[in-house]
């Protein structure tokens, strides 16, 4: 993990750190899937790591599937752009949520308030999409294996970066 | 799972202003998201997914037909997750061409023209529907006005015993208790596969004869697929231009008369719906209204216009059978004194058109009753007439059991008033008629 090469180049790093909408999915050992809105996201400065935060009361089948497949998709979308990304993984870490999740938490919430102005809701609608309770929030981090440019176009579905194995 | 959820509570996840998102997993677990630019309502068991790409999810759902969907309510912000399966890909028929309609207007709005492009109509099974938890903000105001709209049509309808009522009373319907301020009734001419203006309301020009073909924008494909087709908003690929082409250039290519009754709709229409209206199994028409705005017709409002759309099929056959003969026509009740220049009337035997003085006035079957009358008036004094007489008339060229002779009547009535006050069709009783004419008639005809 340490010597590998960044994955994603650092527009895309940027464009989700800024926070933008993120759709979280995995899937069972019957090849059931899984999804669920995250109320939250992070990435690190270097894009190896990514954390995405899902409410326990929303997403207990999916929170059931990453902890025993460990497999895991992410989109992140801009809404106003059509911009998407898509991350994948085969291992993740959950924790709790804790009060340093907080102020990520709260600095994606108010770019998503902007993101989402954007098309035409406002920021109750917004704030309502992505309530959350502290305490019911579970924090799941993993490093991407593979990455795809889904931006609606004739390069949807290209990788992003070095394949690895097993990619999607 | 929050209590139980009909797949109908969801319909206005559905409705496009919030994209849905869909999982699924490849044969070797990995899971994949996709947004999807169109989810459509089919029934209470089955959704319809736009399939415009061959991406990850495509491979995925033919090798796995498992998938997990999550939409949101557009006002109050509550998820519902929907564990749907794959069952088929429909490639033509109604719920293709209703899904293709309704994505060009999608793919107009969100600036993806050359990029949407709906290869098939997926069809789902639905499995499970959950309310997720969470505290919603309130729900908007229920439209309870709805109900009693489809109510106070049908009162409306049942009392009419024209052709004439039925349409009038339909299309103030719509205007009062729906708020349709911009409609038409089209009829299907069986011989010819075209759909013609009878009836209109909120236009500059009432359009009335009019033509749109078989297939041709919402209302063609409405009458083609049998199918409702709404378009939240519109694009350029459904849109109706001014003018439509008349084949009767092609046999008179030296005629320079204008052939063709211009289309009356709004020029640019943000909201377009159309309905087949239909009675005992046959088309008989369409029901169309449309929108300067965006949103304007719901799956709500489709729903009423398909009930009500059902009423005026009933109500549109059941005007053609009235009993029409009783009396005969009585003659010589005063016809008035004909005077002044004399009206050129000139016909086309290639496609039965109609011009008076040089303009034109209809064509068709229309055309070829109006011509009948005329000659009756001038060669035999004529001017009271019964509708059954004309359905029996072997030289009309009425198709046998769906005349739909009231609603050419009245096409025929309706353009000769707009024409001017020389020539007009009066009810005079149940299937009775005269023809009033106040200036003399040259008659002319041609090839």
């Amino acid at each position: 993990m340490d010597a590998a090469p960044p994955l994603l180049p650092p527009e895309l790093v940027a464009l989700i750190a800024d926070g933008i909408s993120a759709i979280v999915g995995s899937s069972d050992a019957t090849l059931r899937p899984s999804i669920m809105r995250a109320v939250g996201s992070a990435i690190t400065p270097d894009g190896a790591t990514v954390t995405v935060y899902l409410a326990r009361r929303q997403s207990r089948q999916l929170l059931q599937n990453l902890s025993s497949t460990g497999r895991i998709a992410v989109v992140f979308t801009q809404p106003h752009s059509h911009r998407t990304i898509q991350v994948k993984s085969g291992h993740v870490r959950l924790r709790p949520a804790d009060a340093s999740d907080q102020p990520v938490l709260q600095r994606y919430l108010a770019h998503m308030e902007h993101e989402i102005g954007l098309v035409g809701f406002d920021a109750a609608f917004t704030r309502q999409m992505l309530a959350y309770d502290l305490a019911d929030l579970v924090a799941v981090s993993f490093e991407p294996s593979d990455a795809f440019d889904q931006t609606p176009g004739p390069r949807a579905g290209g990788r992003i970066g070095a394949p690895s194995q097993g990619g999607a | 799972m929050v209590g139980n959820v009909s797949l109908g509570s969801v319909r206005a996840c559905l409705e496009g202003a919030i994209p849905a998102v869909m999982a699924t997993c490849s044969s070797d677990g990995t899971p994949n998201i996709a947004y999807l630019s169109q989810a459509f309502y089919m029934d209470e068991r089955h959704l319809a997914l736009s399939f415009q790409f061959l991406n990850r999810t495509r491979a995925n759902i033919l090798s796995n037909p498992w998938a997990s969907l999550l939409v949101l309510h557009p006002v109050t912000a509550a998820y519902f997750r929907l564990g749907i399966r794959y069952l088929r890909t429909e490639t033509e028929g109604a719920l293709f061409e209703g899904m293709k309609a309704q994505l060009a207007g999608i793919a107009s709005h969100t600036g993806m023209v050359d990029v949407f492009h709906l290869r098939g109509a997926d069809v789902y099974e639905v499995h499970c529907i959950e309310l997720l938890e969470g505290n919603p903000l309130p729900a908007p105001a229920p439209r309870g006005d709805l109900l009693n709209a489809v109510r106070r049509t049908s009162e409306r309808l049942v009392r009419c015993i024209s052709m004439e009522d039925v349409l009038n009373a339909t299309l103030a319907a719509l205007n009062d208790y729906l708020h349709i301020q911009h409609a038409m009734v089209l009829m299907l001419d069986s011989v010819t596969e075209r759909l013609y203006t009878v009836a209109s309301c909120g236009y500059a020009t009432s359009g009335v004869g009019s033509e749109i073909a078989m297939g041709h924008g919402v209302i063609g494909v409405a009458a083609q697929q049998r199918t409702p087709v709404r378009i939240m908003h519109m694009t350029n690929a459904y849109r109706y231009s001014a003018v439509t082409r008349s084949s009767l250039q092609e046999v008179h290519p030296d005629l320079a008369l204008q052939v063709d009754i211009p289309w009356p709709g709004l020029a640019n229409p943000r909201s377009q719906i159309a309905v087949p209206v239909l009675s005992a199994g046959r088309m008989l028409g369409v029901l169309f209204a449309e929108s300067p705005n965006d949103l304007q017709f719901t799956y709500e409002d489709e729903d009423v216009l398909v009930a009500i759309a059902g009423h005026l099929g009933s109500a549109m056959d059941l005007a053609q059978l009235t009993p029409e003969w009783g009396d005969s026509p009585s003659d010589g009740h005063g016809t008035p004194p004909v005077s002044g220049k004399a009206l050129q009337v000139r016909h086309f035997k290639a496609n039965d058109s109609v011009f008076i003085d040089g303009n034109y006035l209809i064509k068709g079957v229309a055309g070829a009753i109006f011509w009948k009358l005329v000659q009756d008036f001038t060669l035999r004094q004529r001017s009271e007439f019964t509708n059954r007489e004309l359905r029996l008339d072997p030289g009309l060229g009425l198709p046998d059991v769906t005349d739909n002779l009231e609603a050419r009547l009245l096409l025929l009535q309706r353009r000769l008033a707009e024409r001017g006050p020389w020539i007009r069709i009066e009810k005079t009783g149940r299937g009775r008629f005269c023809l009033a004419v106040q200036r003399p008639l040259e008659l002319q005809e041609s090839p």
